[in-house]
């Protein structure tokens, strides 16, 4: 209902944020803005110094003579996380730059409002980017420990010098870090609009503020666009509304642990949510694409050291065999015969001799979306119920690559995307 | 003889010729309008049907569980078709209602009465059983599904004991709006809720001590290995 709609958007801007007579001060005295970096926080005071001291020297040794805003959107962080903000910059830019900036930087931090996540977080950056006709906006995550100030350059020159709307950033990262990216989201997203784009969930990007205003325009704050659906909701925007799009190379990927409180269920059930609700949203944009193809990428590739990272493989195996034992009935609904007496077969193998096919995988990928599409049965039920095998797939791709060095791993996930690629029609075919 | 067989035999005649021509009228109107009824009511089944077909109500009852509990129940009927059919019925059974009180027939009217006055609390009692039935399979496989989630042994008890809670509560509360011995009802069912819980808690109690000691131990102590995966 478009009346309902209006009414909703009026309440929410009455709401919003930048309504608050602080902020809409700040926004006056500063008027416009070329760049503008938001940083979304919820109790980051841990490392959230860290980042808006790289945000701030990248204006000043990358951008010293355009305007630059740092916005802070905070959900309600009790730890301190606004103080630290405020009170965190650089004390002597000589300490680090040869020549430091002439134009001032400006520092804004506010609540944001609306349903707690990051993309509530997000709409309030946008909003600011917005009021303030920015020209160039990023955003960066506030768990950060591997930022430095080239971050800034690489997620805001390509928008200013090479015309493009939207930079997904490229990182290194263990071969067990952003599990659902590697096995779910970036074959998916791949295979769907045919865009090469490695890291659609990275949660650090740049964007042209005509990008941001677009983001505006949508009417999705209510759903789990507003938590953690974000990051794939910008990227697929972009990537379906023929956005001009690049990659730039970020270097190492390290933060603190997502959020110590979120159970994996919830996360999965928001951001492939959110994935499946764009395909419904996006049909005519991938039902003929074939194919990928690799977008252009900025930034000097190097290797660098990880962190190790723990796996408890029995643990995982356990909870896959929980799952087949018990939601089988809800699985019998959309998982064709084939998968589901597969499914009972590994679940009596030893460990070594477990694994999950990439083709089996990309078939329980493409029928739940497919049961997404068509209801089913209830979605959060449905994208719950996805999690001990997305448990399984994780633990099959351990086995796997417990030997393997970082490129070995990356064309195991290339040949997953190919698989995605190949069995597209397996998706058009069952969506009508 | 003449006033004997006028008395006898040709007033009582008379008496019921005249009654008969007071009730044809009634007689015929009833049977005009339970005819009507009739009809209207093969109309209505059509008419909803179509209507229920259009709006894919089939599809949702599919989805939602109602078509296995009609299986189960040995109805091979549609939901389409089945509420068509009811609603054609509860017509035919209202005009025939109206038609029996255009009778005027005593017994029959109080008979009616009465069955009119319980009708309502029948079909609540159905609506309640049916949002149990929904309820109590919503609920049931979203505790199914979190306790999996959460890595518990017995999730699949624990869906199961929330579906047949719910399903019992939503019993309970229908033989209740029945009227059917309500007392009892409600002291039975708390006494086998009260019963089940402490049934649970002896059970934890004594069966689980070595567990929960172990649960703990890991717990506090940490002995178990944790991932440190980053799934984002």
């Amino acid at each position: 209902m478009p009346w309902k709609r209006i009414i909703n958007n009026f309440i929410i801007t009455m709401n919003s944020a930048i309504q608050r007579e602080e902020i809409q001060k700040k926004l006056n005295d500063i008027k416009k803005t070329d760049i503008l970096v938001g940083i979304p926080s919820y109790n980051n005071a841990r490392t959230i110094g860290h980042v808006v001291k790289a945000v701030q020297a990248g204006f000043a040794k990358y951008f010293p003579d355009k305007k630059c805003v740092l916005v802070n959107s905070d959900g309600g962080s009790t730890d301190g996380t606004a103080e630290t903000v405020q009170n965190a910059g650089i004390e002597s830019y000589q300490t680090i730059l040869i020549n430091h900036r002439t134009t001032p930087s400006f520092k804004i931090t506010t609540p944001y409002h609306g349903i707690p996540g990051k993309g509530s977080a997000f709409r309030t950056i946008f909003e600011i980017a917005s009021a303030l006709d920015a020209k160039v906006c990023a955003v960066v995550d506030s768990d950060l420990r591997s930022i430095t100030p080239e971050w800034i350059e690489l997620l805001i020159k390509p928008v200013v010098e090479g015309g493009f709307d939207y930079v997904a950033p490229l990182y290194h990262r263990h071969k067990y870090d952003g599990t659902i990216t590697n096995s779910i989201i970036y074959p998916l997203t791949r295979a769907l609009y045919g865009k090469r784009i490695r890291q659609p969930i990275g949660g650090d990007f740049g964007f042209s503020g005509k990008l941001a205003r677009f983001y505006l325009t949508k009417d999705v704050w209510e759903t789990d666009v507003a938590r953690y659906g974000i990051d794939i909701w910008m990227t697929t925007t972009a990537m379906a509304n023929k956005f001009k799009i690049c990659q730039a190379f970020l270097g190492a990927k390290i933060h603190d642990a997502k959020d110590p409180g979120a159970d994996l269920s919830a996360m999965l059930h928001q951001v492939v949510g959110a994935t499946f609700e764009l395909m419904d949203t996006y049909f005519d944009a991938w039902k003929n694409i074939e194919g990928s193809e690799p977008e252009p990428t900025y930034g000097f590739q190097y290797a660098v050291g990880l962190e190790p990272v723990n796996v408890n493989l029995d643990r995982m195996l356990d909870r896959f065999r929980l799952g087949v034992k018990e939601l089988m009935g809800i699985w019998k609904e959309f998982l064709s015969e084939g998968i589901r007496v597969f499914l009972c077969e590994i679940d009596s193998l030893p460990r070594e001799n477990f694994h999950i096919p990439d083709e089996v995988w990309v078939e329980i990928i493409y029928s739940f979306a497919v049961a997404a599409h068509k209801k089913i049965i209830n979605k959060e039920h449905l994208l719950k119920s996805l999690t001990p095998l997305y448990i399984g797939k994780t633990a099959s791709f351990v086995i796997e690559t417990l030997e393997s060095s970082a490129s070995d791993v990356e064309e195991k996930i290339d040949r997953l995307c190919v698989c995605f690629e190949k069995e597209k029609r397996f998706l058009v075919t069952n969506w009508n | 003889m003449n006033n004997f067989l006028q008395r006898v035999i040709i007033e009582p005649f008379e008496r019921f010729f005249e009654m008969a021509l007071q009730f044809l009228p009634d007689f015929f109107s009833a049977i005009l309008i339970f005819a009507f009824g009739i009809v209207l009511g093969l109309i209505l089944k059509a008419v909803f049907l179509r209507l229920f077909r259009t709006i894919k109500l089939d599809k949702f009852s599919e989805r939602s569980g109602v078509i296995e509990l009609l299986r189960k129940g040995g109805i091979k009927d549609s939901v389409s078709v089945l509420l068509a059919k009811v609603i054609g019925w509860i017509t035919i059974v209202i005009f025939a209602v109206i038609s029996m009180r255009e009778l005027e027939i005593p017994t029959v009217e109080r008979l009616f009465e009465s069955f009119l006055l319980y009708l309502p609390n029948v079909f609540v009692a159905a609506l309640i059983l049916l949002f149990g039935y929904l309820l109590g399979n919503f609920f049931g496989r979203a505790a199914l599904i979190a306790s999996v989630n959460a890595g518990i042994k017995i999730s699949g008890l624990i869906g199961r004991f929330v579906k047949f809670t719910v399903f019992i509560l939503s019993g309970t509360m229908a033989l209740e709006q029945l009227g059917i011995a309500r007392g009892t009802i409600i002291i039975s069912f708390a006494i086998i809720f009260g019963g089940i819980v402490l049934a649970l808690a002896i059970a934890f109690g004594l069966g689980g001590r070595d567990i929960a000691k172990e649960y703990l131990e890991k717990k506090v102590k940490g002995e178990e290995k944790k991932d440190e995966i980053n799934h984002l």
